[in-house]
């Protein structure tokens, strides 16, 4: 297990490098996927490696001549890896109007980018609003778009059947993560956060195949292991948010460090990019487009108002027996910006303890944050 | 050198805009007494709740109202004691803060109090107003209908989109109006107002040619705060009236040669791209006439909005003509996007014999992204300059003097470094 974890782990940490390393002994092509919802079963069956894109390792440089400093981590990063070469690996790259910052990628990408990617798509996902049949309708004719553009940088068709294929691997994948995540919420302190993110995140750059049976290998590991004692006293915290981009390790550990154990959580990359399976039948395409249009997750970024996200983590804290709640707030994310004071009024009508902490792609000090986890364990300590 | 003082030489007739939008907020802030309904709207689409005689909020319109009359901060301090975040779309607190202040008992000017609305329109041009239809809904359980408006990235796009739009205003907001109102959708009203609207644009654009002029007899501020007939106080006859009385002043203006810029017109003629900063009008053109500098176009208050003198208020299939505005019509979203933003900066300085762009970005709205390099391939293509300001609507806590004055500083050295360098 330990060995599996550690390439999982390189995965996360380098993706440039094993996603690019990936490419080099395949021989086959890489589309660099926006997060959260282009569906990637579209391009894996077109026999192209969906990689979602990541926030670098780096700190952004070049990167702000293009982008203001009061964009996401995710956008700058993003930008700046582009412009500086480093994503040269990439045969295509998919956007879509998810929010502001995302639609002015294609933009820069086509005028900077070094070099140019073969496939540029940007795709108009509409939002969910009311279901209406309109919605639908204009979200299968984007779909078909990118199953179009896909098979025409990959030469090859994407048929029913093979579309079918990969939804079930896709499926299947989920299914591991959602086992994992089981297995946290029955033994915790199992696994610390870091290397749950790090089993996620490399789901979302590695081929899904090669992906589920590392996870299997884990899984059968985990289950007959016993987890250790938590500290006497610990609280089980659920973090949420951080919507596109990867948390910081170090704040995770922090988290787990000043008596907490995160017991599930509501992150992107976690629980929300594999919470619900995609259905297989004799129209794949509008599966698809009904995985899009479902309510759960809540997502802040695709005008769901028919739920609240605050009352989708009420039931999450309710299901844990949980303690309390941690948002995790990207910096100039303004969907989550817009959102967060529904979910902290439902949060606070519902009793439930909450703090927020802002995370930001650069290296924040950390100090202050502990001060403010250690309070809010004092908190939670004093309702209990 | 000696170095020249230049003095802003004010309109009157803008002087009699104020009481005009007073008395249009004024009559929305009393409507459910007189058993009126009322509608909010943030994007496209607010014309439509017009059709039906209700009364109708404009986001837009609302913030730069606000902004203007020096409530604010006031509105968004409120907006953040209830949950909001320093760095959450101002035009987004001003709504949320209103609410909130009302529903809290915190005191805010009563001028700037809305109505509850009966409904929420929210077309989401920007996410971030699908995001304040949300909020309201789920914090104060207002109802919302949204209507989906993409920003092209290609014009090949253009027909899928049209259709698109058409379909939501036809399949979702009609209905939902309908309901509301309790009676079918009055298109004879919508294609009454449309005509209004195009007799006002058609006078507004008779002024709008005065900016071609050297030395202009007026300013982009001057047209920002001349926006509302056109904008949302549509189908109103006093619009026509307004501009009219315009055209007049600036005609006369345009005979005796009386340039908006004492005493012989400026140095600089400018394009402001970007929001119009509402809540600091005054203490941005009065950095930028010490320079010699006036603003004379820009994207926002130009082309932000389509220009009603394109309508047909016959068209056979009235909504789709309006919707085609947008897209094909008028290519009014594809200038929004940084491709069309270049292509039209690029024909305003052409047409308005332009010196230098101002790009203004907002803190909190990323609607305008990309401007950097909006700017590089602008100065490339043309040889026209530009700086960006970054800055805010509304919210004075974003806005630096010593950072504008210092950038502006920049680009008119640099202007006059491009005109050292011609040969004439």
């Amino acid at each position: 297990m330990k060995e599996i974890l550690e390439r999982l782990f390189m995965v996360s940490a380098d993706p440039y490098k094993s996603v690019e390393g990936w490419k080099r002994k395949t021989g086959k092509k890489v589309i660099g996927v926006f997060p959260m919802w282009i569906p990637e079963e579209i391009i894996h069956a077109a026999d192209i490696l969906p990689a979602v894109i990541w926030r670098g390792n780096e700190p952004v440089t070049e990167g702000h001549a293009h982008l203001p400093p009061f964009n996401c981590g995710l956008t700058r990063s993003f930008v700046d890896d582009a412009v500086r070469g480093k994503l040269d690996f990439m045969d295509g790259m998919v956007f879509y109007r998810m929010c502001l910052q995302a639609v002015v990628l294609r933009f820069i990408i086509e005028r900077h980018a070094q070099p140019q990617p073969t496939y540029l798509e940007h795709l108009y996902l509409p939002p969910v609003f009311d279901r209406s049949p309109c919605l639908k309708e204009f979200l299968i004719e984007e779909l078909e778009t990118l199953q179009r553009g896909v098979e025409g940088l990959s030469g090859k068709e994407v048929t029913v059947d093979s579309l079918n294929r990969s939804i079930k691997i896709y499926n299947e994948n989920r299914g591991l993560l959602r086992r994992l995540y089981q297995l946290r919420r029955a033994k915790p302190g199992l696994l610390k956060a870091r290397d749950i993110l790090v089993m996620v995140h490399s789901s979302m750059l590695m081929p899904k195949e090669e992906h589920s049976e590392l996870l299997k290998g884990i899984l059968g590991d985990l289950e007959k292991k016993e987890p250790p004692t938590l500290v006497k006293g610990a609280k089980r915290v659920i973090v949420s948010g951080c919507l596109c981009q990867t948390p910081s390790l170090d704040l995770l550990g922090l988290i787990e460090d000043s008596g907490m154990a995160i017991i599930d959580d509501d992150l992107y990359i976690g629980s929300r990019y594999f919470a619900i399976d995609t259905d297989v039948n004799g129209n794949p395409i509008e599966a698809l487009a009904d995985r899009y249009m479902k309510d759960e997750p809540v997502c802040p970024t695709k005008g769901e108002w028919q739920k609240n996200w605050g009352d989708y983590l009420i039931d999450m804290v309710k299901r844990n027996n949980a303690d309390g709640v941690i948002s995790l707030l990207v910096k100039y994310c303004p969907p989550h910006l817009c959102w967060y004071p529904a979910v902290r009024e439902k949060l606070a009508e519902a009793g439930i303890p909450h703090i927020l902490i802002e995370v930001e792609h650069e290296v924040t000090s950390l100090e202050p944050v502990k001060t403010r986890l250690a309070s809010f364990v004092e908190i939670m300590t004093g309702r209990a | 050198m000696e170095q020249k003082e230049y003095k802003l030489n004010m309109l009157h007739t803008t002087m009699g805009m104020g009481p005009m939008v007073d008395q249009h907020w004024a009559e929305l802030r009393t409507a459910k007494q007189r058993g009126e309904k009322v509608a909010w709207a943030a994007g496209p689409g607010f014309i439509l709740p017009y059709a039906m005689k209700m009364k109708c909020h404009f986001m837009a319109g609302y913030s730069s109202y606000c902004a203007g009359r020096r409530c604010g901060d006031q509105v968004i301090e409120a907006a953040e004691s209830g949950g909001d975040l320093v760095d959450t779309c101002s035009y987004h607190k001003l709504h949320t803060g209103m609410f909130y202040a009302v529903r809290e008992g915190i005191p805010i000017k009563e001028e700037v109090v809305l109505p509850i609305p009966d409904l929420m329109i929210t077309a989401r041009l920007c996410p971030e107003q699908s995001h304040y239809g949300e909020a309201l809904h789920q914090r104060f359980g207002v109802r919302v209908i949204g209507i989906d408006c993409p920003i092209p990235r290609k014009k090949e796009d253009f027909p899928k989109l049209e259709e698109f739009v058409t379909r939501e205003y036809k399949e979702i907001l009609i209905p939902v109006l309908e309901e509301i109102c309790g009676k079918p959708f009055d298109y004879d009203e919508l294609r009454r107002i449309l005509s209004v609207l195009k007799e006002t644009a058609l006078i507004r654009n008779e002024c709008w040619e005065f900016f071609k002029k050297k030395p202009t007899p007026w300013t982009l501020w001057d047209y920002g705060v001349s926006l509302a007939p056109v904008v949302y106080m549509m189908g109103k006859p006093e619009g026509a009236i307004y501009y009219q009385r315009l055209k007049a002043e600036l005609a006369e203006r345009a005979a005796k040669n009386i340039p908006a810029l004492l005493p012989d017109g400026g140095k600089y003629r400018l394009i402001w791209d970007g929001w119009l900063p509402w809540a600091f009008l005054g203490r941005i053109i009065r950095k930028l006439v010490r320079y010699g500098a006036l603003p004379i176009c820009g994207r926002y208050p130009w082309e932000f909005f389509p220009h009603p003198e394109a309508f047909d208020p016959e068209a056979e299939d009235i909504i789709y003509d309006l919707v085609k505005q947008w897209y094909s019509g008028q290519e009014i979203l594809w200038h929004d996007g940084p491709e069309g933003a270049v292509e039209l900066n690029g024909k305003l300085i052409e047409e308005y014999s332009i010196d230098g762009i101002i790009f203004f970005t907002s803190k909190t709205c990323r609607l305008w992204m990309g401007q950097q390099d909006m700017m590089t391939a602008i100065e490339r293509k043309y040889g026209v300059p530009g700086i960006i300001i970054e800055g805010d609507m509304v919210d004075s806590r974003m806005i630096s003097d010593a950072q504008i004055d210092t950038r502006l500083q920049a680009l008119f050295e640099r202007i006059d470094g491009i005109r050292k360098r011609q040969p004439f």
